[in-house]
């Protein structure tokens, strides 16, 4: 069987390579039709690895190093994905699919350079599948076959990590295909409104899986890891974070080239850099080159191999932007206030932003080479970062009711009053009954300051009650993106304030308060899963009148002889009372006391909702009523 | 003597909650930010808040002891940085050519950038700034 997957997978390089060839001859139809067959042949190799890891077949090298007779049947399928070889066979799989997508679903009145742009993915799926096959391959066989495999990281066995991989790479190569339009477009120097168009639906299409990607990501290692705290700045997350923020400066540009004509130039450039910045992600998480705690499956020769990949297709574009920018048309002329002025705006912002992450992601490894070793974490990124995006937040909600061209400035002083308002209020508020420090009130009124926002320019366009249901989709999309901004900002603001982490330890039958909570130790006891055994400790905490029983457990996978965390998460409305079961320990008098990490994380909740209205929003904002037909003549 | 018994359990019980947190609130948030900016040194990328490893658990009881002698946050950094080295700190210093990149970089780069655009768009458009007319957005198809 996997030996006809592997087949497949050769098969689908051939398709892969014709798609290239017959794609950058202009060749719309036989194009479309070997990027079908390409994924068609993908789609049955991958299916074999599938069903390897589901009938756990030992024969097959990658099962047997990554799975386990005992482990649950999700996780075996999820294990499929949860190593270097299986996850890069989805990369193939997923290249290929917006492939195929964009074959089945493109129909413009131009179909050289659609079949230019599926050329370019060609080369793309081409390179994944010969990195696949050639250095990384999953279909390769054990003789003997071992009685038992290795199992899966335990780590990676949890519901929000079997799916987050798919998630983050439908979005991180959902961008190759975008890149692949930027290239076609760039070849024909046209990077026009009805380029912007087409491309503007791709990049959405990347944008809103990576956000759910990310935000589960962020989820399990909130309540895996035992921390207490949703992003550690950690280089594996700023890897995601980077392809994040450009592909939310592209969508921003994008509108401008749609509408205007304008930023020709400056969204190709962002629609390259946004998968170049997926690639390098992939390669600072597989290479190795950075510690983290969360890197798995490092490889320093694979990782070269991809910083190759990165700079031959990075390099190739780059290379083919700065021939053919500078012959791309402008819109229209602007002033620095306009809507154009605030999306460039924006878009530095973000493009800073991005630069910033970077540059406290490698310069550690800067500073080594430099014969260094200096560490970069949060106290940074919340010292630069932060500030930076914040300017562009507390312009949003003035700045997005700007006219195209030039913007009547007029009440440009009522918005003012307005921010200075919600801050002075938010002070007051701080500094009386909600007793925070001042940039946490300063950044509770950024918050609000967003939703209202949101609400004030929904509400500007259109204008009564009753029209409210009838604004198109992209103007709600755009409405619950920010509002959700809004909503993420307030949630993190209060949780990086006001959380409070507490060690306790205590004895069966004894209790300490905690939060405001009275918790109280009833029992440890030992208990065993499919393929693990734990200690779970049973507590019960009260507050008023509310009472709760929380059951942190301490596990031990011993296939991978490796203990995780289960964490016991209360959620009350108002926040999470989070318990992290630590050690055991006997002291003088003979009794055995266990330590807890316990958090009260406030209004954490805001943070995934937050994101997932972002994500929602920018799903919204695809479904767009169709543009009257005065702009399509453009 | 059952009472004796339960006395020296409370009287233990209270003693490890002493060294667990410090009593005064204020003096115990310095503590714990503070421990999300030093790293463990055993560990891969965790500040000693997270990690659970012994040394990690030994580098937070100092650092309680240190706020509790009323020593400021920058000193207590620097006797880290001192004895384990700059490496220690996920805040690092801004001194020399490599900090002031670090530091700098992105508030130059914000302004340069702003400069940038703002010089290529008069550039292009010299003189035509008096002559652009606003646009209904409605009309031009928003946003």
């Amino acid at each position: 069987m996997i030996e006809a997957g592997h087949f497949a997978a050769f098969l689908a390089l051939v398709f892969c390579g014709l798609q290239a060839g017959f794609g950058l001859r202009g060749d719309r139809v036989r194009t479309g039709l070997f990027a079908l067959l390409g994924f068609a042949a993908m789609g049955f190799a991958f299916f074999t690895l599938l069903w390897a890891f589901a009938r756990t077949d030992f024969s097959v090298e990658l099962v047997a190093a990554h799975s386990h007779t005992l482990k649950p049947f999700g996780y075996k399928i999820a294990g499929t994905w949860g190593n270097h070889e299986g996850s890069m066979a989805l990369w193939c799989l997923v290249g290929l699919g917006f492939g195929a997508a964009g074959a089945w679903l493109m129909k413009s009145d131009r179909p050289t350079f659609e079949a230019r742009a599926l050329g370019v993915q060609g080369l793309l799926s081409l390179g994944a599948l010969a990195y696949l096959l050639f250095a990384s391959s999953p279909f390769t066989r054990l003789d003997p076959a071992p009685l038992q495999g290795q199992g899966l990281n335990p780590l990676l066995q949890d519901p929000a990590l079997a799916i987050h991989p798919p998630m983050l790479y439908l979005g991180y190569v959902g961008y190759s295909f975008v890149f692949a339009l930027a290239a076609a477009g760039l070849i024909e120097g046209r990077i026009d409104r009805q380029w912007a168009k087409t491309a503007r639906s791709w990049a959405l299409a990347a944008f809103v899986p990576l956000t759910l990607g990310i935000a589960l990501g962020s989820y399990w290692a909130y309540y895996e890891l035992g921390w207490g705290g949703w992003w550690f700045w950690d280089p594996v997350e700023n890897a995601s974070l980077m392809p994040w923020l450009i592909g939310a400066a592209l969508m921003h540009s994008i509108i401008v080239t749609e509408k205007r004509g304008s930023f020709s130039a400056w969204t190709a450039l962002l629609a390259v850099l946004a998968f170049c910045f997926s690639m390098l992600g992939a390669f600072l998480v597989r290479s190795g080159v950075l510690t983290s705690v969360h890197s798995f499956a490092v490889d320093p020769l694979r990782g070269s191999l991809l910083l190759i990949g990165l700079l031959v297709f990075g390099g190739a574009a780059l290379l083919l932007f700065a021939l053919r920018a500078p012959k791309l048309s402008g819109g229209p002329p602007w002033t620095a206030t306009s809507r154009e002025g605030a999306l460039m705006g924006n878009n530095l912002v973000l493009t800073v932003a991005t630069f910033t992450v970077l540059l406290g992601t490698l310069f550690p490894l800067i500073a080594e080479a430099l014969g260094q070793t200096v560490s970069v974490g949060e106290p940074y990124f919340n010292l630069t970062f932060t500030p930076i995006m914040a300017l562009a937040l507390v312009a949003l909600p003035v700045v997005q009711a700007w006219a195209w061209g030039r913007a009547e400035l007029s009440s440009l002083w009522k918005w003012a009053a307005g921010f200075a308002g919600i801050v002075v209020l938010f002070w007051l508020a701080g500094i009386g009954p909600l007793n925070i420090p001042l940039l946490a009130g300063i950044g509770l009124a950024l918050g609000v300051w967003l939703i209202f926002g949101a609400a004030q320019e929904i509400w500007r366009r259109a204008k009564t009650v009753s029209r409210l249901p009838k604004m198109p989709m992209r103007v709600w999309g755009m409405t619950l993106a920010h509002a959700g901004l809004g909503i993420f900002v307030v949630g993190a603001v209060l949780q990086t304030s006001g959380r409070m982490q507490t060690t306790l330890a205590l004895q069966e039958g004894e209790t300490q308060p905690v939060a405001g909570w009275q918790v109280r130790l009833e029992n440890v006891s030992s208990i065993e899963g499919p393929n693990w055994y734990a200690e779970r400790a049973t507590l019960t905490a009260t507050r008023g009148g509310a009472r709760t029983e929380l059951q942190p457990q301490k596990r031990y996978y011993p296939a991978a002889r490796m203990p995780t965390t289960e964490t016991a998460i209360h959620k009350t409305g108002m926040g999470d009372l989070y318990v992290a079961l630590g050690d055991g320990r006997r002291n003088e008098t003979g009794e055995t006391r266990w330590t807890f990490e316990v958090f009260h994380n406030p209004l954490i909740d805001f943070i995934y909702l937050g994101v997932a209205l972002i994500g929602i929003g920018a799903g919204l904002s695809m479904f767009g009523k169709r543009t009257r037909t005065k702009d399509q003549q453009a | 003597m059952k009472s004796l018994l339960a006395s020296l359990i409370i009287l233990f019980a209270a003693g490890g909650q002493a060294q667990a947190q410090l009593d005064d609130p204020e003096q115990e948030a310095r503590a714990q930010d503070l421990m999300r900016e030093i790293r463990c040194v055993a560990c891969e990328n965790e500040p000693i808040s997270n990690s659970g490893s012994d040394i990690a658990a030994d580098m937070r009881e100092r650092v309680r002891t240190m706020v509790a002698d009323g020593m400021s946050d920058q000193e207590i950094r620097d006797w880290f940085a001192e004895r384990y080295g700059e490496f220690v700190l996920f805040r690092p210093s801004a001194d020399g050519p490599g900090g002031w990149l670090l530091w700098g970089a992105p508030f130059v780069f914000l302004v340069l950038g702003g400069g940038l655009v703002l010089f290529l768009r008069s550039r292009r458009d010299r003189g035509a700034d008096g002559t652009v007319q606003p646009v209904d957005p409605e009309e031009a198809g928003s946003p």
